[in-house]
């Protein structure tokens, strides 16, 4: 990441409340943080801190309490194809349609031309390395081929920025290595902003150029690392001493924070 | 395995026609009560070039999809927005659980009584049969559509109508479909028990009739009639049902 990229997403003061049975609980607060444009850039925290909530915020899907969400310099109020698309840990394709189908679901929606489209489904389908399996229909496709087909469609718009929702927590160990590994590829390759949201301080480490760490309830940004480990990154790098002690520094972040949340962090590792 | 279960079947039938026919020129049964099948298969043969009993069929099938075409819609509409709503949904659950719980035919003298004997009475009650079992399975329908789904779908900007049209219509056709199914079967129930309870046309009352003079022939013909369009009817659907549905079993087995 060089300095000079121009923001792509910034938040001011988020703000989240939601009312559960009149009695208003704090989902988000005062989250200000921002994306450069190109980077890579991983939220974790631990499980029900308001992750999902930020990045539904962000994708225009839900609207905040307060503050606002900015890319490049519009305020986010409703989805924005063009420039965003959501990924979710279930790979959430529609199970009646093809392959090639639904990486053109978005497309079709987009009101693009047939013929541009297939163009579009096939050149997707190469980047994720999945050429051969167009015709086929999803429960056809393991767990992690799924999420690569999810990839694809995401990115068939052409949208500057994706957000991924823990894209690869429902997978066992070695795929999920795997599709960190395929998923920087394809990175380096189309050169989107990445806003990834996880639990695992190894795979954030892994994956981006900047961490942003997140309490539990309120959730809050309590801590941003920047991410130098050189890239191109491979497996060995998370065995390397520079990785252990930017690990722990992220740990040090949430488990100060309080006992609660050091407790909810422990337990989602 | 399937040519050899079908086979399996077409013998059983055979075998059960077989031992009928055996069972009266043997002098086992008594034709007067029960004629052999080649005797109802020529009284089925002089029915169906009877203008009188044609009119009657006529009247019956008229009556069956003059309910269901009412009926069904309704049905779809209702059961959507009980299963869109919790509110509407937990309001009409009283009325459902009461309707599906108990036969509907006891209510059949009231409904004589409101609506007198024609066709009035016999549409509405065909109607009730249709109605509750299509909506309760369309309200099951909206509520099996994946959020998930429909959350991905407006991150991509889709509006109502897209998502109405690409992710409810086809998440929710397989068990409408079975809702359908299910309900031309009740209607069917509804209208003929409507007849033979009371009634002045209709397959319903020939077969009440035909029962009570010993024309156990002509009762046996409209029996198997009836129960092959109604069979018929059935598979039809199911082939239908199976190939709105192929993408659930497959994720079933996922």
């Amino acid at each position: 990441m060089t300095p000079a990229q121009p923001i792509v997403i910034e938040t001011r003061r988020l703000g989240k409340v939601f009312s559960v049975d009149r009695a208003p609980i704090v989902a988000l607060e005062d989250i200000s943080f921002s994306v450069p444009e190109g980077s890579f850039v991983s939220l974790v925290g631990p499980s029900g801190c308001g992750k999902s909530t930020l990045l539904q915020i962000l994708a225009g899907l839900v609207s905040s309490s307060s503050g606002e969400v900015l890319v490049d310099g519009a305020a986010v109020r409703h989805p924005v194809p063009d420039k965003i698309s959501v990924m979710f840990q279930d790979a959430t394709l529609l199970p009646w349609k093809r392959i090639t189908e639904n990486i053109e679901f978005p497309l079709e929606i987009a009101g693009m031309a047939a013929a541009e489209r297939h163009k579009r489904v096939v050149e997707m389908l190469a980047l994720v390395g999945l050429a051969e399996f167009g015709e086929r229909y999803p429960h056809e496709l393991s767990g992690g081929m799924r999420q690569r087909i999810a990839i694809a469609r995401a990115l068939a718009p052409n949208p500057r920025i994706l957000l991924m929702d823990e894209p690869f927590g429902a997978l066992d160990e070695q795929t999920r290595i795997k599709m960190g590994h395929e998923l920087l590829r394809i990175w380096a390759k189309t050169r989107k902003t990445i806003f990834f949201i996880t639990h695992s301080l190894t795979e954030a480490l892994f994956l981006s150029d900047t961490v942003l760490v997140m309490s539990h309830r309120p959730g809050r940004i309590v801590g941003v690392i920047e991410d130098t480990l050189p890239r191109p990154r491979t497996y060995d790098i998370i065995g390397s001493a520079e990785f252990g002690a930017a690990r722990n520094r992220i740990w040090k972040l949430i488990s100060q924070d309080d006992d609660e949340a050091a407790e909810g962090g422990m337990a989602s590792l | 395995m399937r040519p050899l279960v079908l086979f399996a079947q077409a013998g059983f039938v055979l075998a059960v026609i077989g031992a009928w026919q055996y069972g009266n020129t043997a002098g086992i049964f008594d034709p007067t009560l029960l004629p052999p099948p080649s005797q109802v298969v020529l009284a089925l043969a002089k029915l169906i070039q009877s203008g009188a009993f044609l009119a009657d069929a006529f009247d019956t099938v008229t009556r069956v999809i003059a309910a269901f075409v009412i009926g069904a819609p309704i049905a779809l509409a209702t059961g959507f927005v009980m299963g869109e709503n919790l509110g509407v949904g937990r309001s009409l659950a009283p009325l459902f659980n009461l309707v599906l719980a108990v036969p509907q035919s006891i209510f059949l003298p009231l409904f004589v009584l409101l609506f007198g004997l024609g066709f009035t009475e016999k549409l509405i009650f065909g109607i009730t049969h249709v109605f509750f079992v299509v909506a309760v399975n369309a309200m099951a329908a909206v509520r099996e559509v994946p959020h998930g789904q429909v959350v991905l779908a407006r991150s991509f900007g889709a509006g109502k109508l897209r998502i109405y049209r690409s992710i409810y219509l086809p998440a929710m056709a397989p068990q409408i479909v079975t809702g359908l199914r299910l309900g031309i079967i009740f209607d069917i129930i509804g209208i003929l028990l409507a007849e033979m309870y009371a009634s002045r046309s209709g397959l319903g009352v020939l077969l009440l009739r035909w029962g009570e003079s010993y024309a156990v022939d002509k009762l046996m013909a409209t029996t198997v009639l009836i129960s092959v369009v109604t069979i018929l009817i059935n598979e039809l659907m199911r082939v239908f049902e199976h190939r709105v549905g192929r993408w659930r079993q497959a994720v079933e087995f996922q």
